[in-house]
């Protein structure tokens, strides 16, 4: 093998040396590095100004609804009173005490033996509350007591399907000393007087159709 | 590779002003970007609800307007059976005239007190006190039940009936009533 002498190895080392200097290395690193956060900060300039658009669109959406939303608050407002209104309202005439019912009822079902001297129905002030109906009156008749009773339970079978509950009592049942004539014929008479109470179904009852009413007490 | 002196002191400097020139990068470049940043993801955050809340809004109205009409036709037809003027002046009369029609000659209506309805705006509960001096108990009652089927708003809190003293098959009843007026 024919030996083989670099005479250029001096000058190659020189040249290798002057490509690898740290100095200029340094600086080639430190351009790129510097070249990286420009485009960096052009990038986050462009993220920031996208963001900008953004909330500008928003706000500008915002602006567009706003006025809106406040017109659509008063309306939704109003709207809500006069439901709530409407909705009383129609509460309060499907909930009512209906006392001609009960006057018919008692009409159909008092004995020809009994006679109403008062009668007194007052509503509780309190939604819901018994209603009270306190009747006096005179019982003539071979048995007056037992005729006064047979009306307490009469009226109390016949008014219950219209109500919650009904109780009805006596609050007084008295033999009276004078007599009444009834049929050409002289009676015992007894003094009563019924106390009803009547609950009415919760919330409120179903209405009955109001023609329905007038005849039931007209009848 | 051995460095010299000289080369040593280019490189601290070198890295004295790279540490310059980023901090300058970060807190005078970066700085008011994130800063801006921070501000509009608030704003986004602020906004987004308000907006998604303004939507609801307009669809909420739009679902009770979609309810109100029957509310409005029921409310409206129950302004419009209320006359106009103070009802002292119509209430009375219109119930001397129903009674008549009824059957009963005289009557009495004579207004006793006004009460507040908080709830009910645009209404107010008045108190009636109606005499019928002298009725049959039939025709009493059936005047009473047209009452209730013909006035809806007119409700008897009080129903009380004595039979006469000269006339014992008629009756004297007094009613205390309560209405709404406008």
């Amino acid at each position: 093998m024919a030996l083989h002498i670099n005479l250029y190895h001096e000058i190659q080392k020189q040249a290798l040396v002057r490509r690898r200097d740290p100095l200029k290395l340094g600086m080639f690193g430190l351009l790129i590095i510097g070249v990286g956060l420009v485009a960096y900060y052009f990038v986050r300039v462009e993220q920031i100004a996208s963001l900008n658009t953004r909330v500008a669109t928003l706000e500008q959406e915002y602006k567009k609804y706003e006025p809106k939303q406040k017109a659509a608050k008063a309306r939704e407002d109003e709207l809500n009173e006069n439901i709530k209104v409407s909705e009383l309202l129609v509460k309060r005439i499907e909930g009512r005490f209906y006392w001609a019912p009960i006057l018919g009822r008692i009409l159909q079902n008092t004995p020809t033996a009994v006679q109403f001297t008062k009668l007194n129905g007052v509503l509780a002030t309190e939604p819901f509350q018994p209603a009270s109906l306190v009747m006096t009156g005179i019982a003539g008749s071979e048995v007056p007591r037992k005729t006064a009773e047979d009306l307490r339970t009469t009226l109390a079978e016949k008014i219950a399907p219209d109500f919650k509950k009904v109780e009805a009592g006596f609050s007084s049942l008295e033999d009276s000393d004078v007599n009444v004539t009834v049929a050409g014929q002289s009676r015992p008479v007894a003094n009563f007087i019924i106390d009803i109470h009547l609950k009415k179904t919760e919330p409120a009852p179903t209405p009955v159709p109001a023609r329905k009413k007038v005849a039931v007490a007209a009848q | 590779m051995k460095l010299g002196k000289e080369e040593i002191k280019k490189i601290t400097l070198s890295l004295m002003v790279l540490t310059g020139v980023l901090y300058c990068y970060t807190t005078m470049l970066l700085g008011p970007l994130a800063r801006s940043e921070a501000a509009s993801q608030g704003k986004i955050k602020t906004i987004e609800p308000q907006i998604a809340e303004a939507k609801k809004q307009l669809q909420k109205t739009s679902a009770v307007e979609a309810r109100a009409p029957v509310a409005a036709a029921a409310l409206e037809e129950i302004k419009a059976s209320i006359p106009e003027g103070a009802p002292v002046a119509w209430f009375p009369p219109r119930i001397t005239e129903f009674f008549k029609r009824a059957g009963i000659e005289k009557t009495q209506a004579r207004f006793v007190k006004e009460e507040t309805e908080k709830e009910l705006t645009g209404f107010r509960k008045m108190i009636w006190n109606i005499e019928v001096p002298r009725a049959e108990f039939g025709v009493l009652g059936a005047a009473i039940a047209a009452l209730e089927n013909e006035e809806p708003l007119l409700e008897v809190t009080t129903v009380t009936v004595d039979a006469l003293k000269d006339e014992p098959q008629f009756q004297h009843a007094t009613l205390i009533v309560s209405t709404l007026g406008k």
